[in-house]
């Protein structure tokens, strides 16, 4: 215990308590390490390999997570988790109240640790972590049980207290033995870039030096029908975004997460930094973009202007690219506005139509695929696509290719109008 | 400026006592429980009593129109109502908000009826399940709502944490406001109540009684208004034994933080076995008054915070004295601070 009141004194001044200064707006944050999970694969290069490759994830929904028999789509992106037990610190019988998400977020974590040739999270100020839909299989669960049963069900606690994200959190952090806050960002399919903007929010104002950022979102039933309802999964399960007869989004899961590090207090090699951030708020409908983008191009204009640099210096932007109608309408305007004269020389991709729609996972898995595209000096498709859109005007990737880049951006925009864009950087060796 | 000067221009409630701060004011002064109604559960009923407080319906004064808000859930039209009596409260026209307005939105479990009735239908038939239900289902759509419905298209964000979670908001809050992202910020915290969560309290504690509400707090660098005078946490735990473990190192920090007399808003329930340890850790001096917002109001979980500051906010504006918050919170970190007149 005293360990950890120790170290919550220190979160106490370092993060509550500290004077805020104004946000330098150039101050860039390193980025020491990166972790991904996605249905392309767990990991850095297994990820790498399966973009280089053209490479799309989509297979039928297991009938073990759920059933799709009544609903229109019946594919998504599918996360093959490891077998064995991941989390080594949680009894056997309670190893059941382990969100699938929770364990791609565990396996991307250890894998950004590692890069940063950490072995726990000692010295993390916090962790910022995005969510659309938490652990909602447990949620859905506990409602079947209740269902079910007139009288009580012990296990229904158990369901009940796992089913709060922030339960789920405290999991990864007795894993490390680690103490501190845990913020949890949840606009929809916005979160995991949200959090990483926040996170580097934190650091800039000194409110924090290091900090675990990233986001995750695993199928559930519920989100599932809940999209199939809207007509907005494509009835052939493949994404085709831009593509001018695209007729829907593809779900998937995954995680990623970055450490973040002021460069100050820089304890490992960057591998990359976040050079920009903004977030702004679509008014427009609830679950529809503003044709125009609007909100997009002030996030798109503010994260550059923050960053420092034009959009012709943009090497490459990892689109939200749904395959939807009516996003891709609107972000394909919105990058027309934004870069101007410059549109026609942005390679602009959708990493979606390979592995489907992470939700609360896809803002922080496309940043990672952006440092990786950064760092190998590539650039990932947007597959599946036969006729390119007319609004168009960016140079479509529609294979992978090699390319020279030092900005990378990336969009996302979630429903309820939360629109974030980040900026990342290449370090040269 | 950080958190510990930011100002309170206003405040507003929604809660079993009312719809009004004042209302819960009065109430939490009154010292007696609501009446709790026994919590309708759909089918075949249960075997073991549940009861709720929740909140009363909605006077005709409160009803907020819009098109955004027309199918909103219970927590969106709490919300709403918070957040226009906590403008109208700082002298700001509810009608036509300021600009440089941020909304930090806070919850536990959210939009859960809509979310029950959707599930509902997805295990019925999921070809017939409503899309007009789902996006209301999503954590993020009451943010949504009330931005759209005050015109605020800058920065919006949501939280899910919990009970103490809006004290990680007020920390970007005052981060937001003394960077220039906002001027003034609506800090809200909400929750709605249904028969799984009201059920699913009664797993922790048999008399656990659930609750719901918002609690809305209008922040600014300055102004009138009691001020945020220190904030202490989070101090993290892992288990409800750290949790008990680390409240006397929570009440003796934030002792430090002020002198003289002083009120006490704790996170007491009126359980024993739930309140024994935050009881013990902050008997260790006289207070001017203790309030118990949840043991008269019932336990509102993500909202309860909000309305504890909410009413901090008030007793400080009322005592012209220090007001200490105690927010231990269930299963993450514990927190406490200072609201100063």
């Amino acid at each position: 215990m005293n360990t950890c009141v120790g170290s919550s004194t220190l979160h106490t001044t370092n993060l509550i308590l500290s004077s805020l200064v104004p946000s330098p707006s150039r101050q860039s944050i390193a980025i020491t390490g990166a972790g991904i999970v996605s249905p392309l694969g767990l990991g850095w290069q297994a990820n790498e390999q399966s973009l280089a490759a053209d490479r799309t994830a989509f297979r039928p929904v297991p009938a073990g997570l759920f059933d799709t028999r009544e609903l229109i789509a019946k594919t998504a992106g599918v996360v093959d988790l490891p077998a064995a037990n991941l989390f080594h610190r949680i009894p056997s019988h309670k190893q059941a109240f382990v969100d699938r998400g929770t364990q791609m977020l565990l396996i991307a974590i250890r894998e950004a640790l590692a890069q940063a040739g950490r072995q726990n999270m000692e010295g993390i100020d916090a962790m910022v972590i995005g969510t659309s839909a938490g652990a909602m299989p447990l949620g859905e669960s506990y409602f079947e049980h209740a269902q079910q049963e007139a009288g009580r069900v012990p296990s229904q606690l158990s369901r009940a207290e796992h089913y709060q994200p922030q339960r789920q959190m405290n999991s990864i952090a007795a894993e490390f033995d680690w103490r501190g806050p845990v913020i949890i960002v949840s606009n929809a399919c916005a979160s995991g870039a949200n959090a990483i903007g926040w996170a580097a929010d934190m650091i800039r104002s000194g409110r924090a030096k290091r900090v675990l950022a990233g986001g995750y979102d695993a199928l559930a039933r519920l989100v599932f029908a809940g999209f199939d309802s809207l007509h907005a999964l494509a009835p052939s399960g493949i994404p085709r975004p831009f593509d001018a007869q695209r007729d829907g989004l593809a779900l998937g899961e995954g995680a990623a997460v970055m450490l973040l590090e002021a460069e100050d207090a820089r304890q490992s090699a960057a591998l990359g930094d976040v050079s920009g951030y903004a977030t702004a708020t679509d008014l427009h409908h609830l679950t529809q973009p503003d044709p125009a983008g609007k909100a997009a191009i002030r996030t798109m204009t503010a994260a550059c202007v923050q960053a420092g640099i034009s959009p012709a210096q943009i090497g490459y932007i990892n689109s939200h690219g749904t395959g939807t109608p009516f996003n891709d309408v609107a972000e394909a305007a919105a990058i027309a506005t934004w870069a101007g004269d410059a549109v026609a020389g942005i390679p602009v991709s959708s990493t979606k139509s390979a592995m489907g729609h992470l939700l609360g996972g896809a803002g922080a898995v496309e940043a990672v695929i952006c440092l990786m595209a950064l760092q190998g000096q590539w650039l990932p498709a947007s597959l599946n696509v036969r006729e390119v859109d007319p609004v168009v005007r960016f140079d479509l990737v529609r294979q992978f290719r090699r390319a020279a880049l030092d900005y990378a951006l990336t969009n996302s925009f979630g429903f309820g109008g939360t629109n974030a864009t980040l900026v990342l950087q290449r370090r040269s060796a | 400026m950080n958190s510990r000067n930011i100002c309170i221009r206003g405040v507003g409630a929604v809660s079993s006592a009312g719809w009004s701060a004042a209302a819960m004011h009065e109430a939490v002064l009154a010292g007696t429980p609501l009446p709790a109604t026994p919590c309708a559960r759909p089918g075949e009923g249960r075997s073991w009593p549940c009861a709720s407080r929740l909140a009363p319906a909605v006077p005709p004064e409160k009803i907020a129109r819009h098109p955004r808000l027309r199918r909103s859930s219970a927590i969106t039209r709490y919300s709403v109502a918070a957040a226009l009596e906590a403008l109208a409260d700082a002298g700001h026209d509810p009608t036509a908000p300021p600009p440089g307005l941020g909304i930090l939105f806070v919850m536990q479990n959210g939009c859960v009826n809509y979310t029950g009735r959707f599930y509902h239908e997805v295990l019925q038939n999921p070809a017939q399940a409503s899309p007009l239900i789902f996006p209301e289902t999503v954590f993020n759509a009451p943010a949504s709502h009330i931005a759209s419905f005050l015109g605020v298209d800058g920065a919006v964000s949501t939280l899910v944490g919990s009970s103490n979670a809006i004290m990680e908001a007020l920390d970007t809050a005052a981060f937001w406001i003394s960077s220039g992202i906002i001027e003034e910020c609506l800090l809200i915290a909400a929750e709605e109540c249904d028969w799984l969560s009201a059920e699913a309290l009664t797993y922790y504690h048999p008399k656990l009684i659930a609750s719901e509400g918002a609690g809305a707090l209008l922040l600014a660098a300055s102004g009138d208004g009691p001020k945020v005078g220190a904030v202490i946490g989070p101090l993290a735990y892992l288990s409800w034994q750290e949790r008990c473990e680390l409240l006397p190192e929570l009440a003796a920090q934030t002792q430090a933080q002020f002198q003289g007399q002083a009120t006490l808003i704790n996170d007491r329930t009126g359980i024993t076995k739930l309140d024994h340890a935050e009881a013990a850790a902050w008997s260790g001096r006289s207070w001017n008054s203790v309030l118990s917002p949840k043991y008269i109001l019932g336990e509102s979980m993500g909202a309860s915070s909000s309305l504890q500051l909410v009413l901090g906010a008030m007793a400080a504006r009322q005592t012209q004295q220090p007001v200490v918050i105690s927010m231990p919170g269930t299963n993450t970190a514990a927190y406490a601070c200072v609201v100063t007149p």
